[in-house]
């Protein structure tokens, strides 16, 4: 490397006919070629594809397909009941579950960034459902959400307290989802405040407590100007993620009771592979590209105004 | 007040109530698996019947029903060489592609790399359609292909390509040129100086790559329809009676078969594993 | 040396015939995996290879909870079987995305077939136009199953003796039920697998509207919100939320395991009596204001356009629908054949259920109609389900949240 920095047309022993630099970069392609390949066909490629799917108004089962324009797009945006009614339950799964885990996280990791006896033991319990399948999690939660047989109502029952049918009524049921989520992906946000946490230094709340702060004052003054940059990147990490719940969906669910839980993944899901509608789905599956895009590009603005 | 008490008690006081209010809200995170676990022990009628963590009988044939409902012990051992198949190949091509942009120059690098990274985020919900017709006319669906090929390049690869990268860029130069010098080709150095190198981050995106496998849901319940194809978060779902009615004593056991081994190996790589998530988690 | 040659012509002409033939495998999925259907199923495909030994037969079985949706994958994907099964709900659709292969050229040539012993109202889904798109091997009556015992503990008459009498109406059944919710402690009435609120809505609200005289739809017009469907789901809602007398959306009241004194089913569901561990019977759904009008569930077993061996499936389906294998399956799958149904066979087919009983099932069958289908039925029945949720909380105005279904399915009628 060295030597093709200081001469770049120098030419490789066992290849003369190439120059170095033309034999590492034909090299490099070879490195990438396995998973640029595989990223075409798999990915962009598909991509691409639903744009063109997304134009079309096409049956899965008898696949006659047509091509209607923009047909799809009006009929998802314009006046479409349907769909702004998915919307709003998108938005509000998401502006549901991105403060409570943020803000558990965020009480989590402070609670949990120093040493003490324990800590690992309650760092390794939150973190636990991360590990566990999002299946096998909505399936054990459902069965503890039961009507009134289910636990945790046996268990509110005790307390005096009348739980409600959670998965029967909407909002309780857009409540449940959220919360079983939060529990299910907080140990991810808390290992990320950790590390964060770790990495400030000591002296500065040492200098603060001199300077006779209390706890609060160096949170609200020291600790938390110095999370802001983590604390953006898991906002946006968790908002995405929020847009990609499906299974969790899928299996607690399956978007009712009255749709009050149908969100845009098992939307497109749906419209797709139960209604057949190619078209529309695609149109569904590009609009929640836009956003997850979108939702990116915030992201890496907001990493490189931070660097 | 705070003269009755010196610092130190006070100190341990206020440990104490944290500790307290950390085991409240730890509840719910151990309680479903103690309550998936006790009830996979419970017949259909005790379920429901007045709750105990203990099973007034210990039910333990559900553990043997599970694997005479459905071909449970196939269903297990598809997802087992799935997963594992998943890990080496996104191992062994997220490490080259990580090393070519890390260490390589060629024109095009960057524009390589902004085009990859654009993958990070998408759901794969967004490109399933056109995979599922893909799949289709290789000729694919309804076979174990479609859920090792798709994580190994789609968005998760591409994740496991950048970590790679990553780690490689923050390795000290000198001993690859030291490499180079004694006459090693690129892969010779990427394979004898690099990846031995690398090893903690080989073994995160190991263990992120093989959970993510492991869990994989949407994928399977698209390209798989054979019972004995199925993969283990779609053969949970699928303990019904002949009408569609969940037998949870026998799901509830399918499940803690499908979680408590995971469990048992993550109590046993705790740190490592948690530190693997937060490498692929700050990276997106 | 002259045998040794013909020996030889022989076993070549033999393996000429046989090699074509060792590839011929048919699919079939089915959604059973019941070991008595799988063996009655497998004695169909042995009787099939006497007569052609090239073939076998294959049955995959799909779980019935997702069998129309994993059968969409396999269809879609490239990956057709030759032949399954067809739930009611969904064959309308398949007819009309052209995927599934007309039967009549097949059926009518077929020897000794006899179509038109088919029973016009029980092929109404499966035929248009002069073709044939399945043949129904499931024609299944929903009939009340009741706890005997719990009826004598209410020192109430069952519900088969009442309708000897012609007093088995909606509003006995009302009453039934709360008495016997009150002399039990028991729910009176569970919907069919507890599922009413959920996957079986139809079953759920379909027999009281039709009792009543009501349809949910009918000739492209909504039927939810008539007078007579909004009076049949009123006294359901009065019976779940005001008597409490139905098993409540998110409850457990399995009528199997003697948790509700009646429920609605098919008699398939017999097979899981013998465990139960009370006195039962079966008898007739309510009649109401709108008559007698028995409500039926049914399965048709269908050929796959995509099928590479379209006639050899054919074949198999008519194999499989003779009148002799009807007979066969009636102790299993209710017939569609009236010759059949005619028969003191199938009135003594059924070891758990006496011939009185199962005339009732007979009955239903001639009398009744099949559960309404549409080819859209996926998105009516996701356009429903959000609107029907609503009716059931115990302060749900029925008549408005039938309008809203109504509203919600008429675009798609």
């Amino acid at each position: 490397m060295a030597e093709q920095a200081t001469n770049p047309i120098a030419r490789d022993k066992s290849t003369p006919w190439l120059s170095l630099k033309m034999r590492e970069a034909m090299e490099a392609w070879l490195f990438l070629g396995p998973t640029l390949a595989g990223f075409l066909i798999f990915f962009a490629g598909p991509l691409v594809a639903v744009v063109g799917y997304s134009l079309t108004e096409w049956n899965l089962l008898s696949q006659q397909s047509t091509y209607v324009g923009l047909k799809n797009y009006a009929h998802a945006l314009g006046n479409n009941p349907d769909f702004w009614h998915v919307a709003r339950n998108s938005a509000i799964f998401a502006l549901g579950l991105v403060p409570a885990n943020m803000a558990l996280a965020l009480a989590l990791a402070l609670a949990l960034s120093r040493p003490f006896p324990g800590v690992i033991f309650f760092r390794t319990v939150f973190f636990a459902p991360v590990v566990t399948s999002a299946a096998a999690w909505a399936i054990v939660w459902k069965f503890l959400l039961q009507g009134e047989a289910g636990f945790v109502n046996q268990m509110l029952a005790y307390v005096g307290i009348d739980g409600p049918n959670w998965l029967r009524e909407p909002d309780w049921a857009m409540v449940a989802v959220i919360l079983t989520r939060v529990i299910k992906m907080v140990g991810l946000n808390m290992i990320l405040y950790i590390a964060a946490l770790q990495a400030i230094p000591r002296d500065y709340e040492a200098a603060a407590r001199l300077e006779g702060a209390n706890s609060w004052q160096i949170f609200t003054g020291i600790t938390w100007p110095l999370l802001g940059p983590t604390t953006l990147v898991i906002m946006v990490i968790t908002t995405i993620g929020s847009f990609k719940v499906f299974d969790h969906i899928y299996l607690m669910t399956a978007g009712g009771p009255e749709n009050g839980t149908l969100v845009l993944a098992f939307y497109i899901y749906e419209q797709g592979f139960k209604f057949f509608d190619i078209g529309y789905a695609s149109a569904l599956a590009m609009i929640m590209f836009v956003i997850v895009m979108a939702l990116t590009l915030v992201q890496l603005a907001l990493r490189r105004r931070d660097t | 007040m705070t003269d009755r008490f010196t610092r130190r008690q006070l100190a341990v006081i206020s440990r104490v109530c944290w500790t307290l209010a950390l085991c409240v809200v730890a509840v719910p995170f151990i309680f479903p698996f103690l309550w998936m676990i006790s009830s996979g022990l419970k017949s259909a009628a005790e379920i429901f019947g007045a709750p105990s963590l203990i099973p007034r009988r210990w039910q333990w044939y559900n553990y043997v029903e599970v694997f005479t409902y459905q071909p449970f012990a196939r269903q297990y051992f598809n997802s087992l060489y799935i997963s594992l198949s998943v890990t080496v190949l996104t191992l062994l091509f997220a490490s080259l592609a990580g090393y070519a942009l890390a260490r390589m120059r060629f024109a095009g690098a960057a524009l390589v790399g902004l085009f990859l990274v654009s993958a990070l985020m998408v759901p794969e919900e967004v490109t399933i359609i056109p995979n599922f017709f893909l799949m289709k006319w290789l000729g694919l669906i309804d076979t174990h292909l479609p859920l090792i090929l798709l994580p190994v390049f789609g968005p998760h690869g591409i994740v496991a390509t950048f970590l790679m990268r990553q780690y490689f860029m923050a390795l000290p130069k000198e001993l690859e040129e030291a490499g180079r010098m004694d006459g090693l080709s690129r892969l010779g150095v990427w394979w004898q100086v690099a990846l031995p190198l690398s090893k903690p981050a080989l073994a995160a995106v190991a263990i992120i790559t093989f959970l993510h496998s492991w869990n994989l849901f949407l994928e399977p319940l698209i390209f798989v329809s054979s019972l004995e194809k199925f993969t283990l978060p779609l053969a949970l779902t699928n303990f019904t009676d002949p009408y569609g009615v969940p037998l949870w004593h026998l799901q509830l056991a399918a499940t803690s078969l499908a979680v408590v081994p995971i469990l048992i190996v993550y109590l046993i790589a705790q740190r490592q594993i948690i530190e693997s998530f937060a490498l692929s988690g700050v990276k997106g | 040396m002259k045998a040794l040659t013909r020996l030889l012509a022989v076993s070549a002409t033999a393996l000429v015939l046989a090699t074509p033939a060792l590839a011929a495998e048919l699919r079939v999925t089915i959604w059973t995996g019941n070991e008595a259907h799988l063996k009655m199923l497998n004695g169909f495909a042995e009787s099939f290879k006497a007569t052609r030994p090239d073939v076998t037969v294959k049955f995959e079985t799909i779980p019935p909870g997702d069998y129309t949706q994993k059968l969409t994958f396999q269809l879609a994907g490239g990956n057709a079987p030759d032949l399954g099964w067809l739930m009611e709900d969904a064959a309308p659709t398949f007819a009309a995305a052209n995927v599934l292969e007309d039967l009549a050229p097949t059926l009518n040539s077929t020897k000794d077939y006899d179509f038109a012993d088919f029973s016009a109202p029980a092929m109404g889904l499966w035929q248009s136009g002069g073709k044939v798109w399945g043949v129904p091997f499931s024609t299944s009556p929903f009939v009340i199953f009741f706890n005997k015992d719990m009826f004598d503990k209410a020192g109430l008459e069952d519900p088969l003796a009442l309708a000897a009498k012609g007093q088995w109406d909606m509003k006995t059944f009302q009453d039934a039920a709360k008495k016997l919710t009150a002399a039990n402690g028991k729910f009176g009435f569970e919907f069919k697998d507890g599922q009413g609120y959920d996957t079986r809505i139809m079953h759920a609200l379909m027999p009281p509207i039709r009792a009543y005289g009501g349809d949910v739809w009918a000739n492209k017009q909504c039927g939810f919100d008539s007078p007579q469907s909004v009076a049949a789901v009123k006294q359901l809602h009065e019976m779940v939320f005001k008597d409490k007398s139905i098993v409540p959306p998110g409850e457990k009241g399995d009528y199997f395991s003697g948790n509700a004194a009646m429920t609605i089913n098919q008699i398939s569901r017999a097979s899981l009596m013998p465990q139960a561990g009370f006195k039962w019977g079966i008898a007739p759904l309510p009649t109401g204001p709108g008559g007698e009008s028995p409500v039926i569930g049914q399965a048709g077993i269908v050929v796959f356009a995509a099928g590479k061996q379209k006639k050899l499936a054919a074949d198999f389906v008519a194999h499989m629908s003779t009148k002799a294998a009807v007979a066969t399956a009636s102790q299993f799958f209710p017939p569609a054949r009236k010759s059949v149904l005619a028969s003191d066979a199938f009135i003594t087919s059924n070891n758990l259920i006496p011939p009185a009983q199962m005339k009732v099932v007979a009955d239903a069958i001639a009398k009744g109609k099949v559960l309404p289908a549409h080819e859209k039925s996926p998105q009516i029945l996701a356009a429903m389900k959000p609107r029907v949720d609503a009716l059931w909380r115990a302060d749900a105005n029925v008549e408005s949240a039938l309008k809203a279904v109504c509203g919600a399915i008429q675009p798609l009628l």
